[in-house]
């Protein structure tokens, strides 16, 4: 188990270390707009580019500048181009605000993905369960960036439910807070409710053909005692483990989408602005934070399914 | 396990109760930036004349100032930001349109005197004036600000190259600028040029060589700005968030007697906050929520706000500023004059007019309309039939060409405009939309392959033609890397005109000389110049519209705003 | 994997008309595996209905020309700023002065400007629709095969030979899966925009449309890769494998006469479902500006520019959305429909998701 544990850290470290040379590459290799001659502006001599590079170290080596920028990252003193903000800073004030959204949503995908699913294994066959069918695929198959158009387009304009943009702090204004958040989090939880509900259902039905579940019933267990205390449990597993995997997919990926067409100023919001402005610091700093999460989050999924899974835990690896 | 769902069907009842509740709640977005508090609410203090002294206004920027720093900043957002903050030995008068054009005394008693053939300019600091912090002015101080902003290699060096010494300067950093002198005990700073320079009063009242006390660290102080002589200060800067002002206590102890011309401002102070969502901006100071939002009205929302609130809270602003599609002149097929001028009869300006919903008037000058040495003529009244048959006259040998544009809306679709209007006239162009961030540093590399032709535009630094001739058309402006002159427009008799004009002060005579070297540049055709942008101010129902002054340089004057009774 | 023809009932989880089929009267249950999972699919209406509309979808997207030609009379690309419409005895402008572009014309301009016009450019909405669907199904599709083809590839490699082969290709694969997606396509597609590819003698200019499927293809690579390689690893341990290779067959002939036929049903299954992945990822990435670049259109640079307009214009933001959500959806209950109509016992799972989670029982 240990020796499980200490191969996935390093597995980890290893992603990171390949995570943030790619970034590095990507934006040093690929030509695009040097970063002295952005700093340099609109009116500037060669004298001044050349200064520039020396003051921020671009003409050293690609191997010196990217020591100096991982040396940089850890101690807290990446600074953006312009403005010349700490990344770092930017980071730490935004992550409040995703971790808001992404937490938020993934409770309430979570929550109303069990209780619908629960009652449509219930009752399998049922006109909720059929709905759910069709929510579920509906639900992979749209766009966030039509949900959230759509969404704020009915109950921010039409009808002025709702603020269409924006962040406020929980400490500032819970009532604020929550306001700002009702349309992003629905936006993100449609895309998979159904599909939780359904996963939840079909491993339901697996379970209550299983033999200890038989035997439950046999024990003379009412309906509902057997479907809670036995059935619900062991599909629930499987449930953990793929949140896990889907809550750190949201927080890198769908987050950002989310956010941007939101103004929603999190750290998803400041990662889309940093790409197109071609920022390699703060890039850096949004990729691996945003690397460092779903590995992290994969590794933790991964230590419990192998604590729960003995064969694993035993050592015998499949990979 | 009971519990557990027990406390969800709890806690999920409780979302669905506060959901509904929320519909009966407030209505409208509120929003904060983040940061800085946003207290609403306009404290009066006693009404003199038409508004009232005092408040506090609540002000809101799209974006944070490149830098909150005199010797960096160079942006439109820092300017207005701390154009009263830090004022320099020369300013521009506070008044709307061209009369703000006009150089005046700042911190500096008088004009200059310039002697020497005019290569020495000498001015007299006035006595008694003091930083925000109380430390006294120096006349040193000058020579530290400039030597400052050479060391952080600020954007605005190239205007002051001319001084005698500050090109080794700014290479070395070392060594002082010996075309300075200051005296401090009589205040006199006596500045030589390396050789003439009629542009060079204006650059005086830039904020880049604003005095700063001796000893302001030399790097970015955008997070903690260093005190300044105006009558605001600035306090609580968060760099991407925002930022607030208060009232100077030295103004009014010391520097507002010392310069009794220049306003003291109505207002006690400004809380900004950043809000990057134009839309939000704009909802807010309907709202009320907010007074001012520095940043024009975003294209989707102009009309509407336009027609509800001209004149009562909007107010439409001519800039100097000129839109253009650049051609590079020193290669197929824009080599060739009759290509150039077949491309000016395509375009259309009052097509691109729709485009930018109206805040764009079609011109097709290089100088806009509002900066001396403007006159109107046409060259190329809009014919399609005409550019194609000079198109064919003129047989390119090579037809393919890639065209670029940034991705700012609507400039992008001024260029996919353009790029239909090449189509049309038969050329097999490729379209390459470059963020609005990285599209100066890309086109301005000679290095980039395929530079043909692309869109541009070039807002005055400063109310003086050269400020658009020289940096834009001159052959000495063609860098390699973060060149000005995309055309590689290099005509030796404009090049000598050009260097020529800028050497001599401006004077009417100057002026029809600009206003023949603008039709004659444009009879070779570098560029297809479309028009000159109108940005607006925008306020909520509480401030007095008529009392903001709107500066050709500085935009909105904080001085100038007040509340309404 | 061989399916059995055996009568008996396999007691499936759910999913829309699973249920074995009794074999057809008058016809001996020895019919090929793929008659029989034909029968299956043609049975499950849901699917097939919306097989049908992906069809109508893909028409839809190729008559494009000829709608354009004789109906609109115009290009996707073409701007009629300064234009009027002539309709019945009134004169609308397509873009008004404020910039303002029409709404939809439906018929009443002959057809011109059916949906109105996309922007202040004044290019017809309903044509860019069109065109825009070509390109947003064409990068689907062919990144889809890119991404497919090197995942058989690469999942059969590793799977075949085990050992140090493996274990490079299942790292490779599981840093690439372990990557921010989303953050690193849209790096990529924003460099790559500007200044094109260059491998080896290939070079990709900035604004074509394989940059998008490039990006596309290589993070999608590991979604299809990891579970083909789990079943060739499954595969390899059977029988007719060992038989094989006792009988003298090199690794060519083992891998693409023995196992890959059997992973054939996998691999249409997955095949469908990463062409909806695909298009997912191309709208998102053209939406940010990072995939498909002006002036060529998808249907997610039209959903970016029309929620400039929303407020005005909603049609212009809402209908891409939903073309691109009707044909994902076509293609998601379609590959649904094709894996219970292929392989009835497995379980039913929606694998075209966001994070496409590979199917139980894969290695970790």
């Amino acid at each position: 188990m240990v020796r499980f544990i200490v191969r996935r850290l390093i597995g980890m470290v290893i992603v990171l270390f390949v995570v943030s040379v790619l970034v590095f590459l990507i934006f040093n290799v690929i030509p695009n707009s040097p970063p002295a001659q952005r700093l340099a502006g609109k009116n500037a001599t060669p004298t001044l580019v050349k200064s520039i590079e020396e003051e921020w170290g671009f003409d050293e080596s690609l191997p010196e500048q990217y020591v100096t920028m991982m040396k940089k990252v850890f101690t807290n003193e990446l600074i953006s181009y312009s403005p010349r903000v700490s990344v770092e800073d930017r980071i730490k004030e935004g992550i409040p605000a995703t971790l808001s959204l992404a937490i938020g949503a993934g409770l309430i995908w979570l929550f109303w993905g069990m209780v619908l699913g629960y009652i449509a294994a219930v009752r399998a066959g049922g006109w909720l369960d059929k709905f759910l069918t069709g929510f579920a695929i509906a639900g992979v198959s749209i766009p966030v960036f039509l949900i959230g158009p759509v969404l704020i387009y009915f109950l921010t304009y039409k009808i002025e439910l709702l603020p269409n943009a924006g962040y406020v702090p929980l400490t500032e204004d819970p009532w604020g807070w929550f306001k700002h958040l009702i349309l992003p989090w629905t936006t993100i939880a449609i895309l998979s409710i159904g599909f939780y509900s359904r996963v939840l259902r079909s491993n339901m039905l697996d379970s209550m053909n299983e033999d200890y579940v038989r035997t439950a019933r046999a024990k003379g267990l009412s309906e509902r005692q057997v479907m809670l205390r036995h059935v619900l449990r062991n599909s629930l597993i499987p449930i953990i483990t793929l949140f896990g995997l889907d809550f750190g997919a949201t927080i890198a990926g769908t987050a950002l989408i989310t956010e941007t067409i939101f103004s929603y100023e999190g750290v998803g919001y400041y990662a889309a602005e940093s790409i197109a402005k071609l920022e390699l610091p703060p890039i850096m700093g949004v990729t691996l934070y945003g690397a460092f999460f779903v590995v992290a989050i994969n590794a933790c999924v991964d230590i419990a399914y192998a604590y729960l899974d003995p064969r694993v835990r035993l050592g015998t690896s499949a990979a | 396990m009971k519990k557990i769902v027990l406390t969800f069907l709890v806690v999920a009842l409780a979302a669905v109760g506060v959901i509904g509740l929320s519909s009966c709640g407030g209505s409208g977005n509120d929003t904060t930036g983040g940061g800085s508090s946003s207290g609403s609410g306009t404290t009066a203090e006693g009404g003199e004349g038409e508004g009232e002294e005092g408040g506090i206004l609540n002000a809101t920027y799209a974006s944070f100032p490149d830098y909150m720093d005199p010797q960096l900043s160079y942006t439109a957002e820092g300017w207005t930001a701390m154009g009263e903050v830090y004022i320099p030995l020369l300013t521009y008068k506070h008044a709307s349109g061209a009369e703000g054009a006009e150089v005046v005394p700042g911190l500096a008693k008088e004009l200059p005197k310039i002697s020497n053939g005019e290569k020495t300019y000498t001015l007299f600091l006035r006595p008694g004036l003091k930083y925000s912090d109380g430390k006294p002015v120096k006349a040193s101080d000058f020579l530290y600000a400039v030597e400052r902003m050479f060391k952080v290699n600020s954007g605005g060096s190239v205007f002051y190259t001319s001084i005698v010494g500050a090109e080794q300067f700014a290479k070395t950093k070392q060594g002082g600028i010996p075309g300075i002198k200051t005296n401090d005990k009589t205040g006199e700073i006596q500045i030589t040029l390396v050789e003439p320079r009629g542009t060079f009063e204006n650059e005086l009242a830039l904020m880049f060589v604003a005095p700063v006390p001796q000893g302001t660290p030399n790097e970015d102080l955008s997070a903690n700005p260093p005190p300044g002589t105006g009558p605001y200060m600035l306090v609580n800067v968060k760099p991407g968030q925002g930022w607030e002002y208060e009232r100077n206590p030295e103004w009014a102890k010391a520097n507002s007697k010392a310069m009794p011309e220049y306003p003291t401002g109505h207002i006690d102070g400004a809380e900004v906050d950043v809000i990057r969502n134009p839309q939000t901006q704009v909802n807010d100071i309907e709202q009320g929520k907010y007074d001012w939002m520095q940043n024009p009205v975003p294209a989707a929302r102009y009309t509407e706000v336009k027609d509800k609130y001209e004149g009562s809270q909007f107010i439409v602003r001519d800039t100097i500023s000129t839109y253009y599609f650049w051609m590079k002149t020193d290669r197929a097929p824009f080599d060739d004059q009759k290509v150039r001028e077949a491309v000016n009869y395509a375009v259309d300006p009052a097509a691109l007019e729709r485009i930018y919903s109206g805040q764009l008037k079609g011109t097709q000058q290089i100088l806009p309309p509002g900066m001396p040495g403007y006159s109107k003529f046409e060259l190329y009244p809009h014919d399609m039939a005409k550019a194609k048959e000079l198109i064919k006259e003129a047989n390119p040998s090579d037809m393919n060409i890639t065209v670029w544009t940034d991705t700012e809306s609507p400039n992008n679709e001024a260029g996919e405009y353009y790029d239909g209007v090449l189509k049309e006239l038969g050329f097999n162009t490729t379209l390459k939309i470059i963020n609005a961030d990285n599209y100066f540093t890309v086109i301005g590399n000679q290095s980039t392959p395929d530079l043909d032709t692309g869109w541009s535009d070039w807002f005055q630094d400063y109310p003086h033609p050269n400020d658009f001739f020289q940096p834009l058309l001159a052959g000495e402006s063609i860098l390699q890397t973060n060149n000005g002159n995309f055309a590689n427009f290099d005509n030796p008799a404009f090049n000598k005109e050009i260097s020529k004009l800028r050497a001599e002060q401006l004077g009417p005579e100057q002026e029809s000389a600009y206003e023949s070297m603008d039709e004659e540049i444009m009879k070779e055709a570098p560029w297809a110049p479309y028009g000159t942008r109108t940005l607006d101010t925008f306020v909520a129902d509480n401030i007095e519209l008529e009392s903001i002054i709107y500066s050709p340089t500085f935009f909105e004057y904080l001085t100038s705003f007040e509340f309404k009774e | 994997m061989t399916i059995d023809p055996q009568p008996e009932a396999v007691p499936v989880a759910g999913g829309p008309g699973a249920a074995f089929p009794a074999a057809p009267e008058g016809v001996s249950p020895d019919r090929s595996p793929w008659y029989l999972a034909y029968k299956r699919f043609v049975r499950n209406r849901l699917a097939v209905s919306f097989l049908g509309l992906f069809v109508l979808i893909v028409i839809f997207v190729l008559a494009a020309p000829i709608w354009a030609d004789n109906v609109a009379h115009t290009g996707p690309n073409e701007s009629h700023t300064l234009q009027k419409l002539r309709v019945g005895d009134e004169v609308r402008e397509v873009v008004t002065p404020e910039g303002r572009p029409i709404g939809p014309q439906w018929f009443e301009a002959g057809g011109k400007f059916f949906l109105g016009a996309d922007s202040r450019l004044g290019r017809d909405e309903m044509v860019r629709l069109m065109y825009g669907g070509r390109t947003s199904l064409f990068i689907g599709v062919v990144s889809g095969l890119i991404t497919t083809l090197v995942a058989v590839v690469l999942g059969l490699l590793a799977g075949y030979y085990r050992g140090w082969v493996d274990a490079v290709i299942a790292r490779i694969l599981d840093v690439l899966w372990s990557l921010p997606v989303l953050l690193f396509g849209i790096a990529l597609g924003v460099s790559l925009a500007v200044s094109g590819l260059q491998i080896g003698p290939l070079t990709i200019e900035g604004g074509s449309n394989w940059i998008p499927i490039f990006v596309i293809s290589i993070f999608t690579v590991p979604y299809v890769a990891r579970p083909i390689r789990g079943e060739v690893l499954a595969l390899g341990e059977k029988e007719f494998v060992e038989a094989a290779v006792a009988q003298g067959a090199g690794p060519l002939r083992v891998m693409f006469g023995e196992i890959l036929p059997n992973l054939a049903s996998t691999i249409i299954v997955f095949f469908t479902l990463n062409i909806a992945n695909n298009m997912l990822f191309e709208a998102a990435l053209s939406f940010l500006g990072a995939g498909v670049q002006p002036p060529n259109s998808s249907w997610g640079t039209m959903i970016s520019v029309g929620e400039e307009l929303l407020t005005t214009q909603p049609l212009l933001a809402i209908i891409p959305g939903v073309m691109i959500m009707l044909t994902v959806l076509s293609l998601n209950i379609v590959g649904d429909g094709l894996r219970d109509a292929l392989d009835p016992r497995s379980k039913v799972r929606l694998e075209a998701h966001a994070g496409m989670v590979e199917p139980e029982g894969a290695s970790v």
